[in-house]
């Protein structure tokens, strides 16, 4: 119980210093209502052009939505991997070691705090942006509450990924380059800017059981077409992945601080 | 009465790989090498040596941050390596360039976080914080945003925040590091205070001779992994530091002055840089002389740097005990 109030409190703290970020997220949140505009005309383009109303099963209307979705979802993601890198060298990690705190759990309640406040900026200015270019979408509370459940895990699932990238530091010079690539393979095959459904068809079984999917396309797909089957389905791809994750870090981890505690910071 | 830090015969070793083409090379480095060291609960030690010398690997140890390649050593009655979370509880630590203060907040609130990572009591925190912000003067900037502060508040909040879950050992590496004259002797003070208010056992490290002679009242000198000279303070700064360095610059010519006990390090036309033995005569004797033997535009008298302290601690002999 305790220890819950104490990484509660780290989240509580990150989220209030993160506001002093406000106009830096804010200049990101801009940047989210060009890429939807930009969206916006496109899918516009593709519908008029398709026979269907539907596209991987979404109206326009709804894949605006998925798309705002997913954007905030990515774009709210903390760099957790520079935060590991810059502890690993410069020796900092030394330092946050005599804390009596862990340190996967201390940079989680950090990421969850400071993910909180820029997700809430970029969900509000995608709605309006939304709101404006293509309207509501029909929305009930069941569906919202399983949105509710889904997004929690899919930032616990990414922040995983990217402190994993971020603990490649204690092998590399800079953990930049694979920071890189991972979050450009988030970006494709989480289904960011495509629904995962326009992939080819031989695609579809390798990109669902991928991690990415858990993080972007389960969120975005619960928000604008919600059902317990798909509920059930994400949070049981989500769970493995969040295992499977986990397992990863506690082993890299494992390896890694063997290292520090042998060879120093 | 807390055990304070026992250490028996510590050594590190670090393995060094190196790739020489398709060949791996593998070298070892002997970082401490079978230290013994008593600190009594309460006392206030500088732990000095020039880089590499294995201060900051004994440290590491010492918070269990590092396992050693053997040896033994006890901290507060705990083995640091092996009980690191339960000995954090005890431990205090200011790094001089690593802040635990959270940049875009006032130090309060880092003060509230902290209340909670330490699983300190409500009344407990509220007495220790007020009596922090009391004796480090934090009032005035207590709900400033930590980029705001000067260096000098700033480090004044990071030496309050690690002590607020009241530790029975601080470790302070380069405390007053960038900090101008004044801020550094404050903080000198106020950790030198609490170290006797408090019975705070307090080690130090630091290349600056001035936090060593204000905070610590016995000093380690460590090198190539050893202690090489452990004493109270005042009798290694009256063996090794009784020299101070007179550097004057004269508007003119001045006339060529001779006095025991000084040896002339630079000579130029209208600048001298002089050490000055003080067992042998008195620093201010030798400013009166100086000033008469010229129209004097700039005088300063400084320590001699630690390094070349220990160079010379070096060259009458290596080992040995000042107490």
């Amino acid at each position: 119980m305790r220890s819950a109030a104490r990484y509660g409190w780290i989240g509580y703290t990150a989220a209030r210093s993160n506001m002093a970020y406000r106009g830096e997220v804010l200049f990101r949140s801009s940047f989210l209502a060009v890429i939807l505009y930009i969206f916006m005309r496109l899918w516009t383009v593709v519908f008029a052009e398709s026979k269907d109303s539907r596209i991987a099963g979404l109206s326009l209307p709804q894949m605006l939505w998925y798309l705002v979705i997913t954007e905030a979802v990515f774009l709210s993601s903390p760099r957790i991997w520079a935060e590991v890198d810059q502890d690993v060298r410069t020796g900092r990690l030394a330092v946050q070691l005599i804390r009596p705190l862990s340190y996967v759990a201390e940079h989680l309640s950090r990421a969850m705090g400071e993910r909180i406040v820029r997700f809430a900026i970029n969900l509000l200015i995608g709605s309006i942006v939304a709101l404006v270019l293509v309207g509501p979408i029909p929305m009930s509370i069941s569906g919202l509450a399983m949105f509710a459940v889904v997004l929690p895990v899919a930032f616990v699932l990414d922040f995983f990924g990217m402190f994993l990238v971020g603990l490649s530091a204690f092998w590399l010079e800079s953990a930049a380059g694979v920071a890189l690539i991972y979050m450009r393979c988030v970006m494709l095959f989480g289904g960011m800017f495509l629904p995962l459904e326009i992939y080819p068809d031989a695609l579809q079984p390798a990109l669902h059981v991928l991690p990415f999917a858990s993080m972007l396309s389960a969120p975005g797909r619960m928000f604008v077409d919600p059902s317990f089957a798909l509920l059930k389905e994400s949070l049981m791809r989500q769970g493995v992945a969040v295992v499977g994750y986990a397992g990863l870090v506690f082993l890299v981890q494992l390896v890694a601080f063997r290292r520090l505690f042998t060879n120093g910071g | 009465m807390n055990p304070g830090v026992e250490i028996r015969a510590l050594t590190k070793n670090f393995v060094l790989t190196r790739w020489s083409g398709f060949r791996r090379r593998v070298s070892e480095i002997v970082a401490v090498d079978g230290i013994n060291l008593d600190v009594p609960a309460g006392q206030s030690v500088a732990l000095i040596g020039p880089n590499g010398a294995g201060k900051s690997t004994t440290i590491k140890m010492l918070t269990g941050i590092l396992h050693p390649t053997s040896g033994e050593a006890s901290v507060l009655g705990f083995i640091p390596w092996r009980d690191r979370r339960k000995l954090a509880y005890s431990v205090g630590a200011v790094f001089g360039q690593r802040s635990q203060l959270w940049y875009h907040l006032p130090p309060g609130d880092t003060f509230e976080l902290l209340a909670r990572v330490y699983n300190i009591k409500r009344l407990e925190f509220i007495r220790t914080r007020d009596l922090l912000i009391d004796r480090f003067n934090l009032g005035p900037f207590m709900q400033t945003p930590v980029r705001k502060l000067s260096l000098g508040q700033r480090m004044r909040a990071e030496v309050a925040a690690s002590l607020l879950h009241r530790p029975k050992i601080m470790f302070l590496d380069e405390p007053t590091i960038g900090l101008d004259v004044i801020a550094r002797q404050e903080l000198r003070d106020l950790i030198r205070e609490w170290n006797r208010n408090d019975g705070t056992t307090v080690v130090l490290t630091s290349h600056d001779a001035g936090d060593i002679e204000h905070v610590a009242e016995r000093v380690i000198v460590v090198n190539h992994g050893q202690v090489v000279v452990d004493g109270p303070v005042d009798a290694v700064r009256r063996k090794y530091l009784g020299s101070k360095i007179l550097r004057v610059q004269f508007h003119g010519t001045p006339t060529r002055i001779a006095i025991a006990g000084v040896t002339s390090l630079s000579d130029s036309e209208y600048e001298w840089k002089m050490q000055v033995d003080t067992t042998i005569t008195p620093v201010s004797e030798v400013t009166a002389a100086v000033l008469g033997a010229g129209a004097v535009a700039d005088i300063a008298i400084e320590d001699p740097p630690l390094e070349e302290v220990i160079a010379r601690i070096y060259s009458e002999g290596g080992k040995e005990e000042s107490s």
